[in-house]
């Protein structure tokens, strides 16, 4: 992987805040900075901002203070793809169509927008259920197809917000490969929102470290650059990272 | 090919697996439907034969004259001697409930798409929707009658005005009740308010709108029968409702059975016939079996 080599920066967040109407501050003096190609998750307990950061980061709500920097090119919302807990699949649409939406939304022609939802099957590793309705698919592969139609649109950026939360243990470590692979053919840049100290540290390039009351970021690590595989999950350096992190979770707890 | 996509592949196979899996045990189900739709449907035809066998019985041995009450037996026998009439009378009728219905599905969706699209529309017109609503037909169909004249005209402006208002509330509360995970997503993927209602809310209410059109079409019958109570004297033929009053007015209390069960069997037929073709059309909505054959 291209860890290593530092990439371009691709969005600088400085001294970003919000504070909601009724006064609650959900985040505090947030800065971060995100490298195209990064894998960065987001782990910290419920009501640490976390879905905050995305949504400023989204465009779907301005930062009460500081500010939000696109380096280079500037991103779009179009550039952005998103994946949550729930699949969120349109259960009268079959699998392709399903996928295709985002384009579709956007005016694509038909012809167009099905190459491309396609290639995203496949690249999820669906084909063979392009005309299968969401029921009949199971969580783990309602989930591939929520991916498929994050993808399908060629995001420069994708945003997961908890996507494996709801899935057991042996989907999840599956969609974890699955994922990985995928993240590294597309090259792009996925902010990864997770309480789970595991899955961050297995995933990501870089780990930030949130606490609630208010939201911010206490810490941010940058995850070595390991061969993510099965044996990474057993070695030493693994549960060493999650000590790390779980035990900074802790400490901010209190 | 690298491990992590081996194992990947591993995982689709065994998804595949599960779903053809879930496949096989659909084909032993049919027997046990056949059981069960016997089990189901032999009880109650066996309690009719019974229950029309001892009214039978009841009124022979009683001898009760059939202006009270008519034997199984008279009914029959008014209904053949009154065929023709009845004929006409039962198409009158479907005639003005089946235009009824049909309108107020029409109008109906549409005035909840119209309603839905706006906040302000839906403030303003929902509470007089449901005010409507509570208005007993009956109260109004002389005005009606006054407005587009005795027959056909106004007995199907009636069974419209009772079948129209489910249409509404029900589209509405389906249009209303999209899922916010799906409407968040259509508007992260720059969704125009055309598209969510269209691609989303619409779709998404189907289930809604056909529970509406269950009880719209039930409506439009008593509708239909109500106006031509009131409506039906003139204009030709009459139907249902004004074949009831006269044949109430003249004591011919057999033919009253006969048009009573007509309209009831009428009844039963339509919704059964609107509830076939909704669950057809809701099947491709949610269900996967017709689309694969």
């Amino acid at each position: 992987m291209n860890t290593a080599v530092q990439t371009p920066v691709q969005m600088t967040l400085t001294g970003v805040g919000k504070v909601y109407a009724n006064d609650t501050t959900a985040l505090q003096n947030v800065n971060l900075e995100i490298r195209r190609g990064e894998f960065y998750s987001f782990v910290g307990p419920s009501g640490c901002g976390k879905s905050t950061i995305f949504k400023l980061i989204a465009g779907l709500s301005e930062p009460t203070s500081g500010s939000i920097e696109m380096n280079g090119e500037e991103l779009s919302k179009e550039d952005i793809g998103f994946v949550f807990q729930n699949a969120t699949l349109l259960p009268w649409r079959p699998v392709l169509d399903n996928v295709a939406l985002p384009l579709e939304l956007k005016g694509v022609g038909k012809k167009e927008r099905r190459e491309k939802a396609q290639e995203a099957v496949d690249l999820v590793g669906l084909s063979g259920y392009e005309e299968s309705l969401p029921r009949e698919l199971s969580g783990g592969m309602q989930m591939r197809v929520s991916i498929a139609r994050a993808l399908t649109a060629r995001p420069k950026l994708l945003l997961m917000d908890e996507p494996f939360g709801a899935l057991d243990e042996m989907t999840r470590q599956n969609l974890h490969f699955e994922l990985l692979r995928i993240w590294q053919k597309t090259e792009m840049t996925v902010l990864f929102i997770t309480h789970n100290v595991f899955e961050s540290v297995f995933l990501s390039t870089k780990v930030a470290i949130m606490s609630a009351g208010p939201g911010r970021i206490t810490k941010v690590h940058r995850i070595p650059d390991y061969e993510r595989n099965e044996r990474f999950r057993s070695s030493p350096e693994f549960s060493d990272w999650v000590g790390t992190i779980s035990e900074e979770l802790h400490q901010h707890e209190a | 090919m690298s491990q992590e996509s081996v194992a990947a592949t591993d995982t689709v196979k065994q998804e595949r697996l599960d779903t053809a899996g879930q496949k096989r045990t659909e084909a032993g189900r049919f027997t046990g439907k056949v059981r069960e739709i016997s089990g189901r449907v032999l009880p109650p035809a066996a309690a009719f034969l019974i229950g029309i066998l001892l009214w039978q019985a009841v009124v022979m041995i009683t001898g009760v004259p059939p202006y009270i009450l008519p034997a199984p037996t008279d009914i029959a026998i008014a209904a053949a001697e009154n065929a023709e009439r009845l004929q006409t009378a039962v198409l009158s009728t479907m005639l003005s409930s089946v235009v009824g219905f049909i309108a107020s599905v029409v109008l109906g969706i549409g005035a909840a798409v119209l309603m839905a699209s706006s906040k302000m529309v839906e403030r303003s017109l929902y509470p007089y929707a449901i005010i409507l609503q509570t208005i007993p037909v009956v109260a109004i169909a002389p005005i009606i009658v006054i407005w587009f004249g005795s027959g056909l005209n106004a007995i199907m402006m009636i069974a419209f005005i009772i079948a129209f208002f489910p249409m509404v509330s029900n589209t509405l509360i389906g249009l209303n009740a999209t899922e916010k995970n799906m409407k968040d997503l259509f508007h992260l993927y720059n969704a125009s308010r055309w598209q969510v209602m269209w691609k989303l809310r619409f779709p998404a209410a189907l289930p809604f709108i056909i529970g509406g059109m269950k009880i719209s079409c039930t409506l439009a019958v008593i509708g239909a029968i109500v106006g031509e109570y009131i409506a039906g004297g003139s204009g030709g033929s009459g139907g249902l409702g004004y074949a009831i009053t006269v044949a109430a007015s003249r004591l011919q209390t057999p033919y009253l059975f006969t048009l009573g069960l007509s309209a009831s069997v009428f009844g039963i037929v339509f919704f059964l016939t609107v509830n076939y073709f909704s669950s057809r059309l809701l099947r491709s909505w949610h269900d996967s079996e017709l689309k694969q054959d």
